[in-house]
């Protein structure tokens, strides 16, 4: 029996364990999170991702600060609620909608890339579900990371909700809230990323879809003195109604709409935009 | 090495980096009139070396003249030079009739649909072909970019990969095109990884290898430059042994192999083989049938440089 | 420089984006129509905020920035602008070709569906004026602003939305200081003092509501052909 051995046999089929395909559908939700983030390239690359995420925290960070330094009788009278942050972070919610999912989804048609990973052990359906994974993950942290962090902020310096019960209950209503806008919005900028392969128009596509629901919603319950439920179609807004009456908010004035019907809305939209984005792919033709 | 007569191109000390890495390095080189082939493997800098010459990109250090001009201050210095990039990429959008107008257009070439409609032919393309450049094959892609390098006739045409996506006929008329361009007293320049048709375009190569330039001149005289390397060649003949035998003896090899019809030599001095090889083999009364260089060819020499390099 | 107009135009304006510009254009159209309809509208009001809300504040900045940012920024990005750069064209006529193309397919598509929505309103003629001028000094501005944007930056849609949903939308409406680096106060500013509608908070004047948008667009147009000088092209 000879002791030498070949280190270098050229190349050789790979005869190894395989990892079947959940582990792809997982590798992918993982690279797909860190193109978003920037991860593993260059610096300039995360500036804009982190910089939105850091925006997006700036008011409840302001106000947990506000909380620490000021008297609590002034501070209850001013501190926003957990549904009222909404109001302050939704603008840059949007943004954050816009960039992510044509981040996500754009380049790999672009650049030819998608046919490389069907031909990896990845049905277009589990392709779609890794995007969809990796997006809704990103959006969770401007969803749902503000107010938990005015959650545990607050609950730290004593403001918070009362006793165990009112902590559960403020958290549940957090988790809930931020994962109905994660999921709406996940569907709706992966079905406006779907229809093009520029990255540009999609995020421009997406933002001026959402401003044209807020005007049509607008025209015919106030204009038209229409009926007001057509309000909860209204992408910009109709959400984070939506998760401010998921805290137990009262309607604002002008948008007297029923939680319920809310949730139709959304749900309707989360639909709509995710069938259209599985149509999309189902029907892609992938090589040149 | 010396600067050619009226060198069209002049590198004097240059080097560009990238974020701390290095593609060139204070490479000093003129190249004029003629086909030049620029050589190198992946990573070499010859893509870097192709952007620094049409001024696309400014040098870390050292300068770049074309024709004694700064390619990067005068845009002025674009009327002479057509270039063919390496990627794919064309603007999709408008025809190949238009693309290659809108290039005569930006060059001011007079009566540019003519023009152009011209060079497409030259390519072996149809100027009347309605079809946007989306639809273009990788070759047809490959071809429109010629069209529209050359269709302002530049004095410097500079090639990055340019018969990539040709089958072997287009190749052999691009070939044939460049080889023509070259004899026109045009300077051309033509990175290539297919060096058995690069051979055909010319002798004179520049060779780089890590970003640091290995050689430039004629290849053939590279090869005999190289004298920690001996030259192989084949020896037929009806009487191998008795003309390895003489060729040992004289002194006129270094080693020798043998089989049925031929003998394989390496000897260190080319030009003292090929005057004793004929006196040998009369001496051994043998016939002489052929005496071919094994390793006179681009690719070897190629190899050679990059051998020595690492 | 009559090739570069050309080119823009043909590779910016695609389906998709006339469209998408097109459909938000004519909710100002809709809206208007709505107003002019209602019972109850206070038809003046109705107009200001299709005028100044959307118009000024979403259709001009929106359509200034999908069209420009795509205008040099669609070549850098597809990695086609070597054929355009690669000629001996004077850098300024480039920047100047690619200007005068956004500026030749934006303004129709923020000025027709602005005049129309004027028109259905029935307000009167100052208000039109009042919007012509507005939208010309908003798209103008954006334009400039956003052409270089696009060459430079990488996902320059998005920091150009930010910039108009974040900047100009929260901050510059708070802080004075801010006010004075938002194209959008000078075109609200505008609209207000020729319509005789209140200001708009952080106002400007009349003066510096055209000087600095002109000196705006002269440095942004001066730094665009500054870039394509010096930009390293793939």
């Amino acid at each position: 029996m000879t002791a030498s051995r070949i280190y270098d046999s050229g190349y050789r089929p790979y005869d190894g364990p395989r990892l079947g395909a959940g582990h792809a559908t997982r590798s992918l939700v993982t690279h797909t999170l860190q193109r978003i983030f920037g991860l593993h390239r260059p610096a300039r690359t995360k500036v804009l991702p982190m910089l939105i995420t850091a925006i997006a925290f700036l008011p409840p960070a302001v106000f947990v600060g506000l909380a620490a330094f000021l008297p609590k009788q002034l501070t209850d009278a001013t501190l926003p609620t957990y549904g009222d942050i909404y109001g302050f972070i939704s603008a840059v919610v949007l943004l954050f909608v816009m960039f992510v999912a044509p981040e996500a989804l754009c380049p790999d048609r672009r650049s030819g890339v998608l046919s490389l990973y069907l031909a990896a052990p990845l049905t277009r359906a589990r392709y779609l579900a890794a995007k969809a994974g990796a997006v809704g993950i990103a959006l969770l942290f401007v969803t749902l990371g503000p107010p938990l962090l005015l959650l545990v902020g607050l609950s730290l310096q004593s403001a918070g909700p009362d006793g165990p019960g009112g902590l559960a209950l403020a958290l549940l209503r957090i988790v809930g809230a931020g994962v109905t806008l994660a999921a709406l919005y996940t569907a709706l900028s992966m079905g406006a990323s779907s229809l093009t392969d520029r990255r540009a128009v999609a995020a421009a596509g997406t933002f001026i879809f959402v401003q044209a629901t807020n005007a049509v919603a607008a025209i015919i319950a106030f204009g038209l003195n229409g009926p007001k439920w057509v309000l909860a179609f209204s992408l910009g807004r109709a959400p984070f109604e939506l998760a401010r009456q998921m805290h137990g908010e009262r309607a604002i004035d002008d948008f007297h709409v029923a939680t319920v019907v809310l949730a139709i809305g959304c749900i309707t939209w989360t639909l709509a935009a995710a069938a259209v984005a599985w149509r999309r792919y189902a029907t892609l033709q992938v090589t040149r | 090495m010396t600067a050619q007569a009226a060198a069209t191109v002049e590198f004097a000390g240059v080097s560009k980096w990238f974020s701390g890495v290095v593609a060139v390095s204070e490479v000093t080189v003129s190249i004029g009139p003629g086909v030049t082939a620029l050589l190198g493997p992946n990573g070499a800098g010859k893509s870097t070396m192709l952007r620094l010459l049409c001024g696309l990109t400014s040098p870390s250090r050292g300068s770049v003249r074309i024709k004694g001009r700064d390619p990067r201050g005068d845009p002025d210095v674009f009327r002479d030079i057509g270039l063919v990039p390496q990627q794919e990429a064309v603007i999709e959008r408008l025809t190949g009739r238009q693309f290659v107008t809108m290039a005569a257009e930006l060059s001011e070439v007079p009566d540019a649909v003519s023009a152009a409609a011209r060079n497409i032919q030259l390519v072996d393309l149809e100027p009347g072909d309605p079809r946007p450049l989306k639809a273009y094959s990788k070759g047809m892609r490959q071809r429109i970019k010629v069209a529209a390098a050359l269709v302002h006739e530049p004095e410097l045409i500079v090639l990055d990969e340019p018969l990539e996506g040709l089958d072997p006929r287009q190749r052999l008329r691009m070939i044939e095109l460049f080889g023509r361009l070259g004899d026109e007293g045009r300077t051309v320049v033509v990175s290539s990884h297919v060096l058995d048709e690069v051979e055909r375009f010319g002798s004179r190569v520049i060779v780089l290898g890590q970003g640091r330039l290995l050689a430039e001149g004629d290849f053939r005289e590279i090869r005999d430059l190289m004298d920690d390397r001996p030259h192989r060649l084949r020896v037929g003949t009806d009487q191998p042994r008795h003309v390895a035998a003489g060729l040992l003896a004289a002194g006129a090899v270094v080693g020798a192999r043998v089989d049925a019809t031929s003998v394989l030599v390496d000897t260190d001095d080319v030009r003292a083989f090929r005057h004793s090889v004929a006196a040998i083999a009369k001496d051994a009364n043998a016939r002489l049938l052929e005496v071919v260089p094994l390793d006179d060819d681009l690719d070897s020499v190629f190899r050679y440089l990059l051998a020595r390099r690492t | 420089m009559n090739t570069i107009f050309r080119l823009v135009v043909r590779t910016q304006l695609t389906r998709g984006r006339a469209v998408a510009l097109g459909a938000l254009g004519t909710l100002a159209v809709i809206l208007a129509i709505a107003a002019r309809a209602g019972a109850d509208a206070d038809v003046n009001r109705s107009m200001h905020d299709i005028i100044d809300g959307l118009g000024l504040a979403v259709l001009a900045p929106v359509t200034s920035l999908v069209l420009a940012s795509a205008a040099l920024g669609d070549l850098a990005e597809d990695r086609t602008l070597v054929y355009v750069w690669l000629r001996p064209l004077a850098r300024w006529k480039m920047a100047l070709g690619a200007l005068a193309a956004s500026l030749a397919v934006s303004l129709p598509f923020v000025l027709v569906p602005l005049i129309a929505a004027v028109l259905i309103g029935g307000t009167g003629g100052d208000l039109l004026v009042a919007t012509i001028a507005g939208a010309v000094v908003a798209v103008t501005g954006y334009t400039a602003l956003f052409l270089g944007l696009g060459l430079r930056v990488k996902r320059a849609l998005v920091w150009g939305l930010g910039y108009v949903v974040i900047w100009e939308g929260a901050v510059a409406r708070t802080a004075r200081g801010a006010a004075r680096i938002s194209v959008q106060v000078y075109a609200r500013s505008l609209l207000a003092a020729i319509a005789d509608y209140a200001p708009p908070r952080q106002a400007a004047s009349v003066g510096a509501s055209i000087i600095v948008p002109i000196v705006v667009v002269i440095v942004a147009y001066v730094v665009t052909v500054r870039w394509l000088q010096r930009a390293e092209v793939a």
